[in-house]
């Protein structure tokens, strides 16, 4: 994403920024940025009816630009494509006030973005990472086991599923070769798939894993096949493959295989690197029963209200998914969290929901620290802070009070498209 | 022009007739020399004709000469040959051509014979197609098949056809002469050669004057009915072929004769239909009798009883569910298939009735780290039981020579996988039978590398009781690895018997069967079953050697090195015969059916569609209709097999195979439960459980296994802590620490079938972190 102007004060966060998406993770960017309310200006193509003075309709698709109020967003990850519903908030002689349109960015096209709120911190790092122009690590990898094999593009800010086969091989048995026949149909299936997914042209990092032997027959079928047919695209892909071990064909292996130094040396991201580590620790605290480690949105804000969340070691943990909750009082209370824990010289990192270590998290309710000093039985004081308050029995990992949605159901959205 | 069509219509008496008109017409062209030569040659050929006792106007005499160029021998030959009565012509006509004429010349002469025969007038176009009824033919008209009428004399061939013509009289002649003599033949002209085709043989020689001679040969001329009977070789009462020949002879062609028929408008009826007119045609038909293919089925198998059935396929797929319309299939080969009702055995009662009789079963699954030789010790077992011939292991023992494995022959046996032989390793469980005289069993070989424990789990899901294989000599790599892990694999999946088998005692250090060793082993293992949860009595321990094959089957000899194990322990199979459980529960065979699919497979041509696995509950035959989940679709259970053997039917705790049918491979894939139509497993995306953890347990990502199902999901909370009685410990608490015991809630990523009460693992990041019980689905 390119920045192309903005006018941002400083000190209220007022303004208005002008952003052109490039490629597709742009709108991922555009996704965690864009929040309702906020005013978002972009080109557009409505359908326009007009009513001459005898009553007759004429029908005219009209290309403008359009200032919305967002109400809704809507992303799909595989396309990549966003669509921000929202009502016109300026006037011109095609659309009338207050009339609803729905955007879809597009790339290569500027959008102008302007807080109602005002732009706070999460939103200017939010913005800060959009517009980082490094140099951007992508690798494609296959998840697989017999019989199953997800395709996947791994991105520094999401990994999308863009192909799962699933194909029942049958066990094997004396005198019959159907095993084998069939998993070398599986081995062509898979990779039939995988060649209509990758750009060949410019070939990326391929990365396969899978327990046993199926990674390493695969990538031995893959060489066959390169050097049997005489598409030079193929071979120049053989040797950006790497083959790794995870425990299952799963989707959710791929964390334990990236977080594997095999592959962390051939990714650029030292983001993810870092985050992994950092979940890593935080589940190493929690094995070991240290009252240093906690998750949870009631636990965690407890934690940061007492300054435990501080210099020396302190760290938050919080997925973006809490920052796109629609309801605006949700989401400046996760800011207001992450500025408390920043002012106090503690260390906040936001995760991205749609990468590996991101799901992690969320699996923990998207939000989790490590303490400077250790509280002990800090839950038992969060249910007794509840039932003094006489708040809901359901606790945030469901979702509903801490306004976390999409927690589960955005996730799953995006797994098993 | 005239002489070259007269080559074309050689026998044309219409032409004939013109011919003389034309002759008539043409007399003043005669030239002088012409009248000359006539006056001259006419009395010539006339002296000769006379000769030969044939009478002939001086007109036809005089045409012939003129035809014939004055050439008096020629047209001698052909007034004596046209004057001369012949009454068979049409029987040798065939003969008197050796060139074949075209079909359209035959028509049209045949129609012209027929017209002159019948005395036709000259007529127009239009009165030619009067009486034609185009569509609707009355019976009259139909072409059925009349006797031979005589046909009038013709012309014969004008070219020098004499001496052909002689040749035929005299073959006629000889021919009526044969006819004569013989008996007189089947009259009915209308008997063509297909007529004869379509006569039943046997009815023909009973027509025959004298019986038959050789009763013997009758199976083999009836099976060459279709062909016409060989005329040399003809049985003892001469069926003269003269008799037959003029059967051969064409008739007038349908066409023809209807065309010429003229038939007064009153006889033609137009309400005729012309199925009316087929039908009396039909009657007048000599395919009245049988045919040899009717007679040929009917005393054959009986399909016409089968005839009402072959349309079952397609009422079944209307209402499969319809007890009534069961479909089974004994025999695909046959051209339809018939379909094998359900015998609708009470399976319960025959079941508990057999009891006494029937041979103990039980399949046990053998576990233990990787590398302690389970897939050797078996390859022995059944080896030294008889089940795998030593020609076989010979042959593995060959082939793993040449890849430099010869110490893997054994588990060969086994290991059937091109990549299990490749790498030495088991990779998938293995199934094999063998039975002793006391017990059928299956092994269920399980891989023992940690990244196959989820094909261990689905092997240890269908046993009865555990081997544990652990190396004499590598006890503590076990103790760390996948012997511990599947010790308690073993007992999450709810396996109560173990038995020991302490292998590589051959290999022990610091001299081959050690008793120190073993003793010390035996005590380590014991120790930790017994923390595992195993009851002493459960467990028993047996010392051998799976690859030189002591203590398996056979006990050592006294002087072997081995001998002390004689003394105190059982072999192998003694003990596994000792700890095979005593019959399985009756209640599980009424309840019902259900079958977690362990494989999908072919199994073979006549059953596209196989599945494998332990039945849980229930029982099945063939023809019950079974319902596939998560899939929901239906099937039809086609046959059963257990232990490699077609039986009637299988019950729970039986590892038997299913043939399916009426059900797409698609919908069916390994994990998915067969189960009663009517009380179907629920397919459910989240289910609460009670689980021990074996390590800390977060809300995380963790691999659900259920039996031989293996599919991702998440912790998404954990309810509570509970103790052993399950009194709830914490509410909510953060984290369950390992070893304790809590009810969790798990979603799982697509919907699977699953019940309260199976058992269910939970694996993360390739070692289990928990197991326990399904306690609720749903919700």
């Amino acid at each position: 994403m390119r920045l192309i102007r903005q006018n941002i004060e400083r000190k209220t966060g007022a303004g208005s920024a002008t952003l052109l998406p490039e490629e597709p993770e742009d709108m991922w960017h555009a996704y965690n940025l864009i929040r309702p309310t906020d005013l978002l200006r972009a080109s557009a193509i409505r359908k326009v009816v007009t009513e001459s003075g005898s009553g007759s309709r004429s029908n005219e698709r009209v290309h403008m630009t359009l200032t919305i109020r967002v109400t809704k967003l809507d992303f799909d990850p595989q396309a990549a494509q966003l669509h921000v519903s929202g009502r016109v908030a300026v006037e011109n002689k095609h659309v009338k006030l207050g009339s609803f349109h729905t955007l879809d960015l597009e790339l290569q096209r500027n959008f102008t973005l302007e807080k109602a709120e005002g732009w706070d911190s999460v939103a200017l790092d939010t913005l800060k990472e959009a517009i980082n122009q490094d140099a951007k690590a992508q690798l494609w990898a296959v998840v697989m086991q017999e019989g199953l094999a997800n395709i996947c593009l791994i991105t520094d800010h999401q990994t999308i599923l863009r192909q799962r086969v699933e194909v029942n091989l049958p066990k094997k048995r004396a005198g019959s070769t159907d095993h084998d026949k069939s998993l070398q149909r599986f081995y062509q299936t898979t990779f039939d798939s995988l060649l209509r997914q990758l750009d060949l042209a410019n070939p990326k990092p391929l990365l396969l894993a899978s327990p046993g032997f199926t990674a390493g027959s695969f990538h031995q079928f893959i060489k066959t096949q390169a050097s049997n047919g005489g598409n030079k695209q193929i071979q120049q892909l053989v040797p950006k493959i790497t083959v790794a071990h995870s425990a299952s064909g799963h989707l959710h292996s791929l964390a334990e295989v990236l977080a594997s130094p095999a592959v962390t040396s051939k990714l650029s991201d030292t983001k993810f690197a870092r985050e992994t580590q950092l979940m890593d620790r935080f589940f190493e605290l929690i094995r070991k029963d240290d009252a240093r480690a906690w998750y949870g949105p009631k636990e965690c804000e407890l934690a940061v209200e007492r300054g435990a969340v501080g210099k020396g070691g302190g760290v938050l943990l919080i997925s973006n998914s809490l920052f796109r909750s629609q309801n605006i009082q949700t989401r400046k209370r996760w800011v207001r969290l992450v500025d408390e824990v920043k002012e106090g010289g503690g260390e906040v990192r936001v995760f991205s929901s749609m990468h590996e270590s991101g799901k992690r998290l969320e699996g923990l309710g998207g939000i989790a620290t490590i303490l400077t000093w250790p509280i002990e039985d800090l839950d038992e004081e969060v249910d007794g802070v509840q039932e003094g308050q006489d708040m809901p029995d359901e606790d945030g990992v469901d979702g509903g009070v801490d306004g976390i949605e999409g927690v589960s159901g955005h996730d799953e959205d995006i797994d098993f498209l | 022009m005239q002489r070259v069509k007269n080559v074309g219509y050689d026998e044309d008496e219409l032409y004939d007739e013109e011919d003389d008109v034309y002759e008539e017409d043409g007399d003043p062209g005669y030239t002088a020399e012409d009248r000359a030569n006539f006056s001259a040659l006419t009395p010539v050929v006339r002296a000769e004709l006379e000769e030969a006792g044939v009478q002939a106007s001086d007109q036809d005499i005089g045409a012939a000469l003129w035809h014939y160029f004055w050439d008096v021998g020629k047209s001698v030959s052909y007034l004596k040959n046209s004057r001369t009565p012949r009454p068979q012509q049409q029987g040798v006509k065939k003969e008197d051509k050796p060139k074949a004429k075209s079909k359209f010349d035959e028509a049209a002469q045949k129609s012209a014979e027929t017209a002159a025969h019948a005395d036709m007038p000259p007529m127009s176009a239009a009165d030619w197609f009067r009486d034609v009824p185009w569509t609707q033919i009355p019976p009259e008209m139909e072409g059925s098949i009349v006797p031979a009428t005589p046909v009038i004399p013709r012309p014969k061939l004008l070219g020098g056809s004499s001496k052909l013509a002689r040749l035929a009289e005299e073959r006629r002649k000889k021919a009526v002469a044969a006819a004569n003599v013989a008996s007189p033949p089947v009259t009915n002209g209308a008997s063509s050669s297909l007529d004869r085709l379509s006569r039943p043989k046997d009815t023909k020689e009973n027509e025959a004057p004298v019986p038959k001679v050789e009763p013997k040969r009758y199976p083999i001329r009836k099976k060459r009915e279709p062909t016409p009977p060989p005329k040399e070789p003809t049985p003892p009462p001469p069926e003269p072929e003269e008799e037959e020949k003029p059967d051969l002879r064409a008739s007038p062609t349908s066409f023809g004769r209807t065309l010429a028929a003229s038939l007064p408008h009153s006889r033609y009826t137009p309400s005729m239909t012309l199925k009316d007119m087929l039908g009396s045609g039909v009657t007048e038909d000599p395919f009245k009798g049988p045919s040899p293919d009717d007679t040929k089925l009917t005393n054959g198998c009986s399909i016409t009883g089968n005839t009402g059935k072959t349309k079952q396929p397609a009422a079944n797929g209307l209402a499969k569910k319809t007890e009534a319309l069961k479909l089974g299939d004994s025999a695909p080969s046959a051209p339809s298939p018939p379909k094998v009702r359900s015998k609708g055995l009470d399976v319960p009662n025959l079941w508990a009735g057999g009891k006494s009789k029937r041979k103990a079963s039980a399949a046990f699954v053998v576990i233990g780290h990787v590398d302690h030789g389970k897939s050797t010790l078996m390859g022995r077992l059944l080896l030294d039981t008889g089940a795998v011939s030593q020609r076989d292991v010979d042959r593995y023992q060959k082939q793993a020579t040449e890849l430099g494995k010869s110490s893997f022959a054994l588990a060969w046996v086994m290991d059937t996988g091109t990549e299990e032989r490749e790498r030495g390793v088991t990779v998938d469980i293995a199934q094999h039978h063998f039975s002793t005289d006391s017990v059928n069993f299956t092994i269920l070989d399980a891989p023992g590398h940690r990244d196959f424990v989820p094909n261990m789990i689905g092997g240890a899901s269908m046993a009865d009781l555990a081997v544990l294989v652990v190396d004499a000599n590598q006890l503590e790599s076990g103790m760390k690895g996948q012997t511990r892990e599947h010790v308690l694999l073993a007992k999450a999946v709810g396996l109560k018997r173990v038995l020991v088998a302490v292998n590589k005692l051959d290999a022990t250090a610091p001299y081959s069967w050690s008793q120190d060793v073993f003793q010390k082993v035996k005590n380590d293992v014991l120790k930790f079953l017994g923390e595992a949860g195993f009851a002493a009595n459960d467990i028993t321990v047996v010392p051998c050697s799976g690859l030189s094959g002591e203590n398996v089957a056979k006990a050592p000899k006294p002087n072997e090195p081995a001998a002390w194990v004689a003394r105190t322990d059982l072999t192998l199979l003694k003990a596994l015969e000792q700890a095979v459980p005593s019959g399985g529960n009756g209640d599980a065979v009424k309840r019902p059916l259900r079958m977690q699919v362990a494989d999908v497979f072919r199994g073979g041509i006549t059953n596209p569609l196989s599945v494998s696995g332990r039945m849980t509950a229930g029982n099945a035959q063939p023809g019950d209709p079974v319902l596939v989940q998560p899939s929901g679709e239906t099937a039809t259970v086609r046959g059963v097999e257990v232990s490699g053997e077609p039986r009637d039917y299988a019950v729970a705790g039986d590892i038997c195979t299913l043939h399916l049918t009426d059900i797409d491979p698609i919908h069916i894939c390994t994990g998915d439960v067969v189960c009663d139509p009517s009380q179907k497993v629920p397919v459910v995306e989240s289910f609460t459980a009670e689980i021990e953890a074996l390590d800390s347990l977060l809300p995380q990502s963790v691999d659900v296994h259920l039996g031989r199902l293996h599919t991702a999901g998440s912790i998404t909370r954990l309810v509570a802590t509970v103790d052993d009685k399950g009194v709830t410990l914490k509410k909510k608490p953060r984290m369950v620490k390992a070893g304790q015991r809590a009810i969790v809630k798990v979603a799982v990523e697509d919907g699977v079938p699953v019940e309260g009460g199976e058992m269910v693992v939970l694996r993360a990041q390739g070692e289990t972190v928990g197991f326990g019980i399904v306690e609720r689905t749903g919700g």
